[in-house]
């Protein structure tokens, strides 16, 4: 059950993809594609990855431009998600699906920043987004 | 009813303890009580409070002297005796139900002296002077679901009234199996310390003296709350070392010791801690024991000993249980709760208890129970009791520290209590 702690910019990009197919949002600070967990097999060829792997995601301080589409894919069979705090995205927290093995999770980041990010159930997993 | 002469008309509250203590006794007092009674009715008491007598004994006695002598029954709230070294609070986490309960027991007498309600795995704390005791609870507008509160109570150990009820910040509390260690007093006990999990690692502090939340406390990946002073406490940390927290500035400073185990030594969840010295008693999986002693300056490592010897572990001997280690901190003495079982059954209730002497890791003694038993807490005056407590029976069972011999037992402790603790008031 995720609604409490949904972003308004994540409820958004739902209602926006129910009633227009795309999840496009570009006036928050973040936006959610895909609300669910894809196969790795849709990950665009040229997508900027993070592996997710050994209890660790493999980019601890990842740079990228305004408008860059992050796909996070979890390597290993522990399942991992990525989660902000409350007031790094938005005013409340924001808590992305759970991975399992090979399934890929992304997210658009429209405002420069810097986002700390952590894996829900292991607090220990953190990294680092900057949006130049 | 037999009622005790120092109690006070408070509320309506305790009423209930008097008739459980009766209802306690079985069948055949009624009859003993009337016989002496009848018989010998001066001295009824005297012959009540002789040897072999139950508490439902000595006060259906005492009830059928009052009613023979023409005493009124004046029915009032009961205070429970100050608390003394030998009071035990018993924690029980009801198998994570929505609301709990904690006993609160005479180890000498092995009476209930009262009890205190709880919500959601809530943490219990005793201050060391038995000054107070307190816990931190959790509690839902509609019983197990809608809005969440986080609270910490205090109670006067002797009217169990709450004298403050201090509210946290939302889902600030860590929702775990009790840990003793995860929330504690500062040893001058002005600060409840309390542990967050959930989004990232902190303390949280909570002002007892001016009835207030403070502020949480950004700490690494880094578990259980140890205080060495009114401002410094540590951790056990992810990566096996241990993190020192001086939060007397603005910022916590944080800095870390040597790794002192392994990844491969498990370090249990129930280490044991004794405030007053400082002295941290941590088993593995294995027996294996790491001491050390916390000042507000630095942790100082003993030289880790083994509980169990060579031929034990080669038959399978292992910890077991919940509480499963105690610290006595008069003779420096270490109980540990073992049994023979598989690598994989580490909270299977265990049937012995190895005494060590912690200085030098010599066995003392090896005591067989004679039940299940979870949890182990000892007394901290100069002729410590043992107490172990049976989740699955529900029952605290008092022991002898010296001998290992079972004095008394306190049944009918809820659904599953857990945990035990003390207060280390003897000096
Ligand atoms: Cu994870």
């Amino acid at each position: 059950m995720n609604f409490p702690t949904k972003s308004r910019s994540v409820l958004a990009a739902l209602m926006l993809a129910a009633f227009s197919g795309t999840g496009a949002f570009a006036a928050d600070t973040i936006t959610v594609p895909s609300e669910a967990a894809v196969p790795v097999a849709e990950v665009p060829a040229d997508a900027i990855i993070v592996n997710i792997e050994k209890m660790k995601y493999d980019q601890p301080e990842l740079k990228v431009k305004t408008g860059d589409t992050v796909y996070w894919i979890n390597k290993e069979v522990m399942p991992h998600n990525v989660a902000f705090k409350k007031g790094v995205v938005g005013d409340e927290p924001f808590k992305g699906e759970m991975l399992k093995k090979d399934q890929a999770y992304s997210i658009t980041f429209n405002e420069a920043g810097s986002y700390e990010y952590h894996c829900t159930p292991h607090p220990f997993m953190r990294a680092t987004v900057i949006v130049e | 009813m037999a009622l005790s002469r120092r109690a006070t008309i408070k509320d309506t509250r305790l009423l209930g303890l008097c008739a459980t203590s009766f209802l306690l006794a079985t069948g055949p007092i009624m009859v003993q009580a009337q016989e002496s009674g009848a018989a010998e009715p001066v001295t009824a008491t005297a012959t009540a409070a002789a040897d072999g007598q139950t508490e439902g004994q000595r006060e259906a006695a005492e009830g059928a002297r009052q009613l023979a002598a023409g005493e009124a029954d004046e029915p009032i709230i009961l205070n429970a005796p100050k608390p003394d070294a030998r009071r035990v609070y018993v924690q029980d986490p009801a198998h994570f139900a929505a609301i709990t309960q904690q006993f609160v027991i005479d180890g000498s007498t092995g009476q209930v002296l009262g009890m205190t309600d709880g919500g959601f795995l809530p943490q219990p704390v005793t201050a060391e002077d038995g000054s107070f005791f307190a816990q931190a609870s959790t509690v839902f507008s509609r019983i197990a679901r809608g809005t969440r509160t986080d609270y910490i109570e205090v109670f006067d150990p002797e009217t169990f009234l709450p004298t403050a009820d201090i509210e946290l910040p939302k889902d600030a509390r860590f929702l775990v199996g009790t840990y003793q260690w995860m929330n504690a007093l500062t040893p001058d006990n002005k600060t409840f310390l309390f542990y967050q999990f959930s989004p990232a690692p902190s303390v949280g502090v909570v002002d007892l003296e001016n009835q207030q939340f403070a502020r949480m406390l950004d700490v690494p990946d880094c578990y259980h709350i140890f205080p060495a002073s009114p401002t410094v406490f540590y951790m056990n940390c992810r990566d096996g070392s241990l993190a020192r927290v001086d939060f007397s500035g603005e910022e916590p400073q944080v800095t870390n010791t040597e790794v002192f185990h392994t990844e491969e030594e498990l370090l249990i969840n129930h280490p044991a801690y004794s405030m007053r010295v400082g002295r941290l008693v941590w088993p593995t999986y294995t027996g294996k024991i790491f001491q050390m002693d916390l000042t507000a300056e630095a942790a100082k490592f003993r030289e880790p000993i083994e509980a169990l010897t060579e031929a034990e572990r080669a038959e399978g001997w292992r910890p077991g249980g919940w509480q499963q280690t105690a610290y006595h901190r008069q003779s420096d003495r270490i109980f540990l709760l073992v049994d023979q079982r598989d690598e994989w059954r580490h909270k299977t209730a265990s049937r012995f208890v190895v005494v060590l002497n912690a200085a030098t890791g010599e066995r003392l003694a090896k005591f067989e129970m004679g039940h299940e038993i979870d949890s182990i807490n000892v007394s901290q005056d100069a002729e410590p009791l043992l107490y172990g407590l049976s989740s699955g029976t529900q029952t605290l069972h008092v022991y002898d520290a010296g001998s290992g011999e079972e004095l008394r037992s306190v049944n009918q402790l809820g659904r599953g209590p857990q945990v035990l603790l003390t207060h280390d008031m003897e000096s």
